[in-house]
């Protein structure tokens, strides 16, 4: 047992900790805001130590720290550096509980950052809650009608998903009598199964743990609940929910059903069908409804349950093979760094117009791009980068992603994928020429803090310098892939 | 098999002639006579011999209880654990001292949060 390995969540946890307590003294933004960055900070430099480390388990093998789980780690503190500097304009609305909404930020955090490293049933499931409890509290922040909402029915599906997935676990508990996944994995090849029809409770159980995650990650039939939350939830929230609580949810599903069930290789292709499946269905129904959508934050919802799609393409290819799933995830860590920085930029832009406007229609984009100049080509290069074109970071994730999925044998995969991705350019280039070639409804300009200037220039940066440079990141992502324990 | 879930099926066929046996008995006896029928106020009131309800039951009730629930159970479940350490609490030596102060730190936290934010005073 060795502390030091849990020094970036205990260390994010202590800045909670003191955030909280900090906001009973006073509640002045500038230091409940800049005592979040510090302990994020002081986070990234512990995850960045362990990072140079060697991969190991800790806590009797209940959790594993390797590349893997710190890039996601990184992915995390990204989002949330991105997220607190964007909620730095918002929190005007929460003014009375700034300290305690900063505080739940930062546990979800800490949950998150325990779920990518959890390698045992119950870790994983604790992490899981630790993250979503905080989260449905944020949703529900605003306390208007549709925040209220929001945050209810994520309260009621989530702990739906909870349930689904904890009964899951049972039977695989019940099967193996094993917790943690490499046990669980040697146990199901004891068995000396010929095929999944052969074994109904360990059919059940990993149709239910797909179940489960699957709301998390919001796939196909589990993503009702994706485009109610995110517009009723607090926009920097919604952001956070896209990108952070996916990250950390893909993270697990590939830890679990990769050193759980990725032997015997029929298992693994078995599951990765059915992931391949529900990517199908997930970005095929994401893009088509996106394209209906009036409001922006909901048409963001249905492109992020898209974006789950797209990345379940990575997941199915992860299956597929030993020899050839280290590039698969890989792609799958880059997709989600580049998607991280993509979509959180978008909310930051979104932020910034709906405070001056406060509406979250498209109609209201029209003319932005003669209003704010500057924040419109941010959105512009978030909303390019979320279609993927040239030159920006969500073009390398898309190529690489689908180059790992080919390379498997998953072409028809790759195929439904790029056309789903022609769709989407529909809706995302709409935004786009309505903020240019629109005419404005007024000629105000749109003013902006520095602090969402700096998180919208932070993503903005990154998407480019990905789009531009991808070998730093795809080195670093490939040290992750093949890290693994 | 078959023949022990036939014994289950007799068992709850049992089970039903008895329940419904009884309020069919009783209609039967009121028929005939058997059962006299003198109601009076006091015995068709609701709680026949305990107290008298005052006002309706289905009233809101206040909300501040919840946050004084909440801190009661947190106080439960500390004290709870506290008794399975400190019945071992030779053995943990001065390693289980140090993690159950941590631990009470902790929940400490959240009672000076209450505390600071005025949850305890009712007003």
């Amino acid at each position: 047992m060795n502390l030091w390995l849990l020094a970036p969540e205990l260390s994010l946890f202590f800045t909670a900790v003191v955030v909280l307590l900090l906001g009973l003294a006073s509640s002045r933004r500038g230091i409940v805001i800049g005592v979040s960055l510090l302990g994020v900070l002081v986070s990234f430099v512990f995850a960045a130590f362990l990072w140079s480390g060697t991969p190991q388990a800790t806590f009797n093998g209940m959790l594993s720290v390797d590349q893997f789980a710190v890039f996601f780690k990184f992915i995390v503190l990204a989002a949330l550096v991105l997220v607190i500097l964007a909620s730095a304009d918002y929190d005007y609305k929460v003014e009375q509980v700034r300290a305690e909404y900063f505080t739940l930020i930062l546990i979800s955090a800490v949950g998150l950052m325990l779920l990518s490293s959890a390698r045992e049933l119950i870790t994983i499931y604790v992490s899981l809650e630790m993250s979503s409890i905080s989260l449905y509290v944020l949703a529900g922040f605003l306390r208007d009608r549709r925040s209220s909402e929001a945050g209810l029915k994520y309260l009621l599906l989530g702990s739906v998903a909870s349930a689904t997935l904890l009964y899951g676990m049972s039977f695989v508990y019940g099967l193996t009598g094993k917790t943690e996944l490499g046990q669980i994995a040697s146990a199901i090849q004891s068995l000396s199964l010929s095929g999944l029809l052969d074994n109904p409770a360990l059919l059940l159980g990993l149709v239910l743990v797909a179940g489960g995650f699957g709301f998390k990650i919001s796939s196909f039939p589990f993503q009702m609940w994706v485009p109610d939350v995110y517009e009723g939830a607090p926009t920097p929230i919604t952001g956070y929910l896209s990108v952070a609580s996916k990250a950390a949810g893909f993270a697990a599903v590939m830890r679990i059903f990769y050193d759980a069930f990725g032997a015997p290789s029929w298992l693994g292709q078995n599951w990765g069908l059915l992931f391949a499946g529900l990517s199908i269905a997930t970005m095929t129904v994401g893009n088509i409804v996106a394209t209906a959508q009036a409001n922006i934050k909901r048409m963001m919802a249905y492109s992020s349950i898209a974006q789950a799609g797209y990345i379940m393409v990575g997941l199915a290819a992860v299956s597929m093979g030993q020899s050839v799933a280290p590039a698969a995830r890989s792609a799958l860590a880059f997709f989600l760094a580049s998607y991280t920085l993509t979509n959180m930029g978008a909310f930051v832009a979104i932020i910034a117009f709906s405070n001056k406007t406060n509406s979250d229609l498209i109609v209201d984009y029209s003319g932005m791009g003669r209003r704010a100049p500057l924040l419109a080509l941010g959105l512009t290069l978030c909303l390019v980068s979320l279609l993927g074109l040239p030159p920006t970071a969500g073009l390398i994730a898309k190529v690489y992603i689908f180059n790992a999925a080919v390379q498997q044998g998953l072409l028809w995969l790759v195929i439904v994928a790029v056309l789903n991705t022609v769709v989407s350019a529909y809706y995302y280039l709409r935004v786009v020429k309505l903020m240019w070639l629109g005419n404005p409804v007024s000629e105000e300009p749109v003013p902006s803090s520095a602090a969402l200037r700096t998180a919208l220039f932070l993503a903005c940066a990154g998407i480019l310098l990905l789009g531009i440079v991808p070998d730093l990141l795809v080195r670093l992502s490939e040290t992750a892939g093949h890290s693994l324990l | 098999m078959l023949t022990q879930f036939g014994q289950i099926a007799l068992f709850i066929l049992v089970i039903v002639l008895f329940i419904s046996a009884l309020p069919i008995a009783a209609f039967i006896f009121r028929l005939i006579g058997l059962a006299p029928h003198k109601p009076t106020q006091v015995k068709t009131s609701t709680y026949e011999s305990g107290m008298e309800t005052v006002g309706k039951s289905w009233i809101q009730f206040n909300v501040r209880y919840y946050t004084y629930a909440l801190i009661f159970v947190a106080l439960d479940v500390t004290a709870i654990l506290l008794y399975t350490w400190a019945v071992d609490l030779k053995s943990l030596g001065a390693a289980g001292l140090g993690v159950a102060l941590v631990f009470i730190a902790i929940l400490a936290v959240g009672y000076l949060y209450t505390w600071k934010k005025k949850f305890l005073e009712w007003k």
